[in-house]
């Protein structure tokens, strides 16, 4: 079985991930994640989404460990 | 000079006063000292450092500490730094390793940590060394080194890494080999119990038990959010409600609560906190020039006392730092609240670093306040020392951020990025810049008649640097021109250098001086060569390269050996060895390839036992005492005992080995290590074989002859020769003795007298081959005089029973009768030898054979240990090597197979 999704995957390349906090971030945070939009969630998680490439993806993640945040979960999302 | 130690790194966080005692965790941390490593990993503010630093004050071990930051990426100061921890434990550790670090010729990882684990295992008593803040580690080779250290760690040491992350180690193995001890997050959080006591007894509240439940299981025990809650909390007056609104929160914990804190403060508190946020490290005086403001100091203390998340990094309170946490969370609102203020307040604290001596910390922060000129001038100003300590990785991180327009307008500046990029092996990139900086030299050399001035555009800081800029380049440029092989251009930038450089700058004199005579050698001019390359050694070692004059006696062996003076080639070993031992470091580098180099000697006098002796020392002294090459010299040296014992096939494989371990340098390859395999190859009668190697390398007999193909000519002269000796066809010896002339010739021009001897054995043996012995004994009798006053053996007896025949008919004509009498005993002692596979591959150790001599009696493997004085692991590898030579898979066939050798 071919797997034509992944032969797309290419570190350069930017796609649009969804990196999912618990806890609601504090606006003038934006700046630590820029190119990323905030969203607060009702249940008290922080939605941070938008198009990175790899290389950005790790800044953001050590960012977050830096911050001590709990990271729920990740995923790529369809870019349209 | 030595790298500046930050010693505020090395300081073991006092515990504070009044701390939650955590006697689990104590326990756990205890047990965890028998085993290697202790893992501290849980996300920032778990108390990680707390808890090791309050376990460290209890702990009956000596502990040496080292909290770890951006710039340990550097792998030169994240070595130094972690001797100068461990020197805190043991003051005379790792003076070898500091002065390899500093030594101009890279040195190899494995090698510096080996020394240290061997010095380590000296250590008398146990100890603890503990890495903090690992986590800011994401160079692989600190990952490697400490996975070396890891597998090797001698019983004394126990090592405990506290990390926001797992590092790159082997985790799962240790885990299973019983390593390793772990205390993560859910290990860390506060119990109930023990939040109710920090709450109440540390930060001195009175919280009522379903208070401290609900703050708990709010922060769910997270140590850094009870700490925040516990400072919005002092001093309010309805703290239920506080309580209830925090719970009932969806917010971050650190925002809310640092907003919640902040909000509490006065102004010139809030401003304090915020403006040195940007700041690693905190200091009274640095702060007021950050902030403006006055009594920094007092400032930092009353925040300490008040439990701000302050950490002091010394004794006498003289510098802190902020919890990471507090710090990231501050320097996020003070981008916010105040955006246009960074840049000013970064370049503040460069201004004041650089007034007080820190450059690194005045660079880095002139970086963040992107003020690339400032940046650039103190970069500038900074080489000289960060060449001397060799931190080549720093000043290429520094250089990589600044914009390359302002780079290439700083000619000192760009040359000191060449030696940047040089050092760390990107000669294409290093040659660009050097451009950059030649093209100021050329306009200023211009326009001198005309203007006075420097030419428009151009930056210069450091006017000392500038004024040798000159030379520097040329040294750069030399040394660019021999790692790529050209030598004529390394040869004119040396001669340039030399032109240049002042009478007392040995280090650039002698460096230039020695590449003009490896470029002598490898002309083969070897008179000038010696001479030139001697010199040069000698400035170099005016210079404190002492490593690298042991180093450069190979070299003047080599020459000496080509000339024909084996005796002075001795000397020039013995000289090397010396060297070493004279600065009190037996395993100084180089040791072990002055014994490779004085066996090979032996060996050519048919010493064959000695010769053998000298390759095991140069192993027992381990591969830090070599240089890169001697893994390959040394079975090369091997292989040619194994050839005069008659062992060819043993011969091809050692050398096959070689081949693949061959490293080049700045010598010329004047012995390649496939023409010897031809030459054993030829010895099998495996012409096909070495036609082919002919072939390849497109040899033949109307070559143009230099001495860099010396050797490979006179190789194809053997092939050739044997040839006839099978087809007997008369063209291909005339052929051969016409190449054999004109190399005779060609050496006595060059006056290589080692050559000029073998080049006469094989004339005298063409001749031989076509009956002619009266001829064939004038070109040998020519080479035993050459050879005679040198001892030389083996350059005879290696060409076995022919050679041996007309020795004979030679001692008949009364020809240097002695001497020949001495050369034919060589050869009744081969003959003698019964079993020449009985010597193995790879020869046992010392310490290797005590091994054996115990895994020869009843003992067991634990009590065998305890015989040696060495852990069980050890034991292991010992036993492990041993089999692997033996070619076997357990003891009994190890003792068997080593009686059969007669080994024990």
């Amino acid at each position: 079985m071919t797997n034509h999704q992944s032969s797309k995957t290419d570190a350069s390349e930017a796609f649009v991930y969804q990196i999912r906090i618990k806890g609601h971030l504090g606006p003038w945070r934006s700046d630590w994640f820029e190119g990323l939009t905030i969203r607060l969630e009702e249940n008290g998680d922080t939605l941070l989404a938008g198009p990175v490439d790899q290389a950005a993806l790790y800044g953001f993640l050590r960012k977050i460990r830096d911050l001590g945040m709990p990271l729920l979960s990740l995923e790529r999302v369809k870019s349209d | 000079m030595n790298m500046p130690i930050l010693a505020t790194k090395l300081y073991i966080p006092v515990p504070r006063t009044k701390a939650v005692i955590r006697p689990r965790l104590m326990d756990r941390l205890n047990e965890g000292l028998d085993r290697k490593l202790t893992l501290i990993s849980a996300s920032a503010g778990f108390g990680k450092t707390t808890l090791v630093s309050e376990w460290v004050a209890g702990c009956d071990r000596p502990v040496a500490w080292l909290s770890l930051d951006a710039g340990d990426n550097d792998f030169t100061r994240f070595l130094t730094h972690l001797v100068a921890a461990l020197q805190t434990i043991a003051e005379n550790i790792g003076g070898s390793v500091v002065s390899a670090l500093q030594s101009p010729q890279p040195q190899p990882i494995d090698s510096m940590l080996t020394i240290l684990l061997n010095e380590i295992s000296a250590i008398p008593n146990k100890f603890v060394l503990v890495l903090d803040d690992y986590h800011v580690v994401d160079a692989k080779m600190i990952d490697d080194a400490l996975i070396f250290f890891l597998e090797h760690l001698p019983p004394q040491m126990h090592l405990v890494i506290a990390t926001r992350e797992n590092p790159q180690l082997p985790l799962g193995r240790l885990r299973a080999r019983g390593h390793l001890t772990e205390l993560r997050a859910a290990d860390l959080r506060f119990t109930p119990g023990e939040t109710a006591a920090f709450l109440n007894q540390v930060m001195g509240l009175s919280l009522a038990v379903e208070d401290i439940a609900v703050l708990e299981t709010r922060t769910e025990g997270w140590i850094a959010g009870l700490q925040l809650a516990a400072l919005s909390i002092q001093g309010r007056e309805d703290i239920p409600a506080f309580i209830r609104a925090f719970a009932g929160h969806n917010r971050y914990i650190l925002d809310y609560l640092v907003e919640e804190v902040l909000q509490r403060q006065p102004d010139h508190v809030r401003s304090f906190l915020l403006q040195t946020s940007i700041l690693d490290r905190l200091h009274g005086p640095l702060c007021d020039a950050v902030t403006g403001q006055k009594e920094g100091n007092a400032r930092l203390e009353a925040l300490e006392r008040g439990n701000f998340f302050l950490v002091p990094l010394d004794d006498r309170r003289r510098w802190y730092r902020y919890h990471h946490l507090f710090a990231e969370v501050l320097s996020a609102h003070l981008r916010a609240d105040q955006p246009d203020q960074v840049a000013a307040l970064h370049r503040r604290a460069s201004m004041w670093h650089d007034q007080h001596g820190s450059p690194a910390d005045a660079i880095r922060h002139a970086l963040a306040a992107e003020d690339f000129k400032r940046a650039a001038d103190l970069v500038e100003l900074a080489l000289p020392a960060m060449q001397r300590n060799r931190q080549e990785a720093s000043v290429l991180g520094w250089l990589k951020a600044l914009p390359d327009k302002v780079v290439c307008c700083r000619p000192v500046l760009s040359a000191g990025y060449a030696w940047a990029l040089l050092s760390c092996d990107k000669t294409e990139a290093a040659l660009d810049r050097l451009r950059d900086a030649e093209r100021w030299l050329e306009t200023t050399a211009d326009s001198r008649e005309r203007l006075e001035a420097p030419s428009a555009g151009m930056v210069v800081v450091d006017e000392a640097a500038f004024h040798g800029l000159p030379g520097t380049i040329a040294l750069y440029r030399a040394a660019h021109a021999q790692a790529l092989g050209d030598i004529p251009a390394a040869m004119k930038y040396a001669r340039r250098v030399l032109d240049l450089v002042p009478e007392d700058d040995h280090l650039r004199r002698g460096s230039a001086t020695a590449l003009l005579g490896l470029a002598s050698w490898t002309n083969g001019d070897l008179e000038s060569a010696y001479r030139t390359f001697a010199d040069g050694m000698a400035n170099v070692q005016a210079a404190g390269g002492i490593s690298d004059v042991i180093g450069g006696s190979i070299a003047l062996a080599e020459i000496s050996i080509a000339q024909g003076r084996l005796r002075q080639a001795m000397r020039d070993y013995e000289r090397g060895l010396q060297l070493a031992i004279e600065q009190g470091d037996p395993l100084l580098r180089g040791t072990a390839d002055m014994y490779v180099g004085m066996s090979e000697l032996c060996r050519e006098r048919d010493d064959l036992h000695t010769a053998a002796q000298h390759l095991l020392k140069s192993k027992d002294q381990g591969e830090q005492a070599g240089f890169p090459q001697n893994r390959y010299r040394w079975r090369v040296a091997m292989a040619r005992i194994r050839e005069a014992q008659g062992d060819l096939d043993g011969a091809l494989n050692l050398l096959h080995e070689a081949e693949l371990l061959y490293v080049s340098n700045f010598f010329p390859n004047v012995r390649p290590i496939a023409a010897l395999k031809t030459r054993v190859r030829v010895a099998q009668g495996r012409l096909g074989e070495a036609f082919g190697w002919a072939r390849e390398h497109g040899l033949s007999v109307r070559d143009d002859l230099s001495y860099l193909r010396e050797f490979e000519h006179i190789t194809l002269a053997r092939v050739l020769l044997a040839r006839y000796k099978s087809d007997r066809a008369h063209l291909s010896v005339l052929e051969v003795l016409g190449l054999l002339e004109r190399l005779l010739q060609a050496a006595e021009e060059g006056a290589r007298t080692g050559s000029a001897i073998e080049i006469l054995i094989l004339q005298a043996l063409a001749q031989q081959m076509q009956g002619a012995i009266p001829a064939a004994l004038v070109p040998l009798e020519r080479g035993l005089t050459l050879a005679e006053p040198e001892g030389y053996v083996r350059i005879f007896a290696d060409e076995g029973q022919p050679m041996e025949a007309l020795l004979k008919s030679a001692l008949k004509q009364g020809i240097a009768r002695n001497y020949v009498r001495r050369l034919l005993a060589a050869f009744s002692k081969i003959e003698g030898k019964t079993s020449v596979n009985q010597v193995l591959s790879e020869p046992l150790s010392e310490r290797e054979r005590d091994v054996l001599r115990l895994l020869r009696s009843d003992l067991s493997g634990p009590d065998i240990a305890r015989e040696l004085g060495v852990s069980v692991n050890t034991l292991r590898t010992h036993t492990k090597n041993i089999y692997d030579k033996l070619e076997v898979n357990n003891r009994r066939s190890a003792v068997r197979r080593a009686e059969k050798l007669d080994l024990l």
